[in-house]
């Protein structure tokens, strides 16, 4: 089977035209007694500032041996489900408290539909990210959807604290086509880096940004 | 060759041998010691500090020409790796000069006879949270070497080392996998110490110990107290881990570690106005005043519109020198 036939266009584009939200779970961020700072159907804001350094609204207060820490919203969108039977009560780590509807851009559709056909490379910690030296000077000479990659090559260093560690590329070789990250912007722990595609489905990928870019509105 | 081999580690020895409590009571008296009233108490707590940090310098290897002490360190790990062992932690490659030296960024780094020129290989042994203060710790022995001949030097957020707002130092972290899969950090150190004779793009921005004292140094005595200094630095990180393991309490916690309560007593970053950049000399971002640091090392700013910002990458340069 081609690649081209692995997408179903129509079903996709009509899923997402029937729905255009992301829905963004928000799971307790440690153990400890929650206590939910926002209402079902509020409307919370994401992280804003040049620096990105204002925080989102505050979603929820848990608290661990008198250490209370408010988690905020690192998105914009409404509160669609919260679990009020949670409220004031003790939770684990990783237990889901909330969801965030969150409406779609054509460019976040765009990048959701990709995020099938390409692999995805993720962040391995929180941390600062930069091209390595060579995949930068290839980049500015060429374009980034120029520069092939293949597993096993240095593409990127990651900084924490003054101390860097080269990230060696794991996934199917191929051309780097989305760059999800500034070089130098901190990036969370599986956040993704860059969208590589392989050589024969760079037709597929063009065809899909085509597609979504005339049909939606 | 062996000869100046023994020097150094006869100057290692001798600095750690004299490393006492009185050394570390600086720090939270109660952090570093359960009781702190007993002094074998201390006495042990300190023996054990030097005991995580005793292979620091157990294996050096000297050359008077080098192109990077990083290079040829993952040399000797695949070389050990060959031969069927792994590369001993705190193993310490030495030059006279390098040839290929370079900063971040690939920034210039100029590495002349006189001056010291090492790197030191560490397994990839320590939690994240303290493998994330291997730049405190490699900044604040430097920084201690540096004092202990009446220098008054300070750190700058992460580990720039500055003597009269002028850089005796640097500095460079690095993680890497050898060929066999096995991760070590990298701490790569440049002091200048005899050597005062800079490139014209160096001379208002660097100094040397001997510039600054008016006269040359015994280089194996300082190299001997650097290795001292880093011993005692990686014990204390070491030591930390085992306090913070104990007491099942992190950073994320609210826990501070006693090398990063160490190294802010050795950090004039506080008060300052600063300019922030991933690469600061590039790309300066933004201006602000440094107010604090984060429990896990990041630092703390306030922004011109009040608003507070905390990095834990990228670079700082001061904007005044108050």
């Amino acid at each position: 089977m081609s690649s081209q036939q692995e997408i179903h266009f129509d079903k996709i584009i009509s899923r997402y035209r029937s729905d255009p939200y992301d829905y963004v779970d928000m799971c307790a961020i440690h153990t400890g007694k929650v206590r939910f700072l926002v209402e079902e159907n509020s409307e919370v804001d994401g992280v804003s500032g040049e620096w990105k350094h204002l925080p989102g609204t505050p979603l929820y207060e848990i608290n661990r041996e008198r250490n209370p820490k408010i988690v905020t919203s690192q998105t914009n969108g409404t509160v669609s489900t919260i679990h009020h039977e949670l409220d004031d009560n003790f939770v684990e780590a990783g237990e889901k408290l909330l969801t965030i509807r969150h409406p779609l851009k054509k460019k976040e559709i765009i990048e959701s539909i990709l995020q099938d056909v390409l692999y995805i490379f993720e962040a391995p910690e929180r941390a600062r990210y930069f091209f390595a030296m060579d995949i930068q000077s290839r980049i500015d000479q060429k374009g980034v959807r120029s520069v092939f990659i293949k597993p096993g090559d240095e593409i990127i260093t990651m900084s924490l604290m003054k101390r860097d560690t080269p990230v060696y590329y794991t996934g199917e070789p191929g051309i780097i086509h989305s760059v999800y990250f500034k070089p130098g912007d901190s990036v969370d722990m599986g956040v993704p880096l860059i969208g590589v595609c392989a050589e024969d489905k760079l037709p597929v990928v063009q065809k899909v940004i085509t597609r979504v870019k005339a049909e939606w509105e | 060759m062996s000869s100046y081999f023994n020097q150094i580690q006869q100057q290692r020895s001798t600095f750690l041998t004299a490393l006492k409590p009185g050394d570390f009571l600086e720090l939270p008296v109660l952090e570093f010691a359960d009781t702190p009233d007993n002094q074998s108490t201390q006495q042990q707590t300190v023996a054990k500090i030097l005991r995580y940090g005793a292979p620091v310098g157990a294996a050096i290897e000297h050359h008077p020409r080098l192109d990077r002490c990083m290079t040829r360190l993952q040399h000797l790990m695949a070389e050990a790796e060959e031969r069927g062992e792994t590369l001993a932690g705190g193993t310490v490659v030495l030059a006279d000069t390098l040839s290929g030296s370079s900063g971040r960024f690939d920034r210039a780094w100029y590495a002349p006879p006189g001056g010291i020129w090492l790197a030191m290989a560490w397994p990839d042994t320590l939690l994240p949270e303290f493998t994330q203060l291997l730049p405190f710790a490699a900044g604040l022995a430097c920084c201690r070497t540096i004092r202990q001949y009446r220098l008054d030097c300070c750190l700058k957020w992460v580990n720039d080392l500055l003597v009269n707002g002028k850089k005796i130092g640097g500095i460079l972290c690095r993680t890497v996998l050898s060929r066999a899969g096995e991760q070590y950090h990298l701490i790569g150190i440049g002091l200048n110490v005899n050597n005062q004779n800079f490139p014209d793009s160096l001379q208002a921005a660097a100094t040397s110990m001997a510039g600054e004292l008016k006269g040359s140094l015994e280089l194996t005595e300082v190299i001997g107290r650097l290795l001292a200094e880093l011993s005692r630095a990686m014990g204390l990180l070491c030591y930390d881990e085992e306090l913070s393991l104990r007491r099942q309490q992190g950073c994320e916690q609210g826990r501070v570690s006693l090398l990063f309560t160490d190294w802010q007593n050795h950090c004039d970053t506080v008060g300052r106005l600063v300019e922030y950049g991933f690469d600061v000399q590039e790309k300066p971002l933004y201006r602000a005043r440094a107010t604090g640091f984060a429990p896990c090392g990041g630092l703390v700013m306030e922004l011109a519109d009040g608003s507070e910002i905390t990095e834990t990458g990228g670079e700082i340069r001061y904007v005044n020198s108050c």
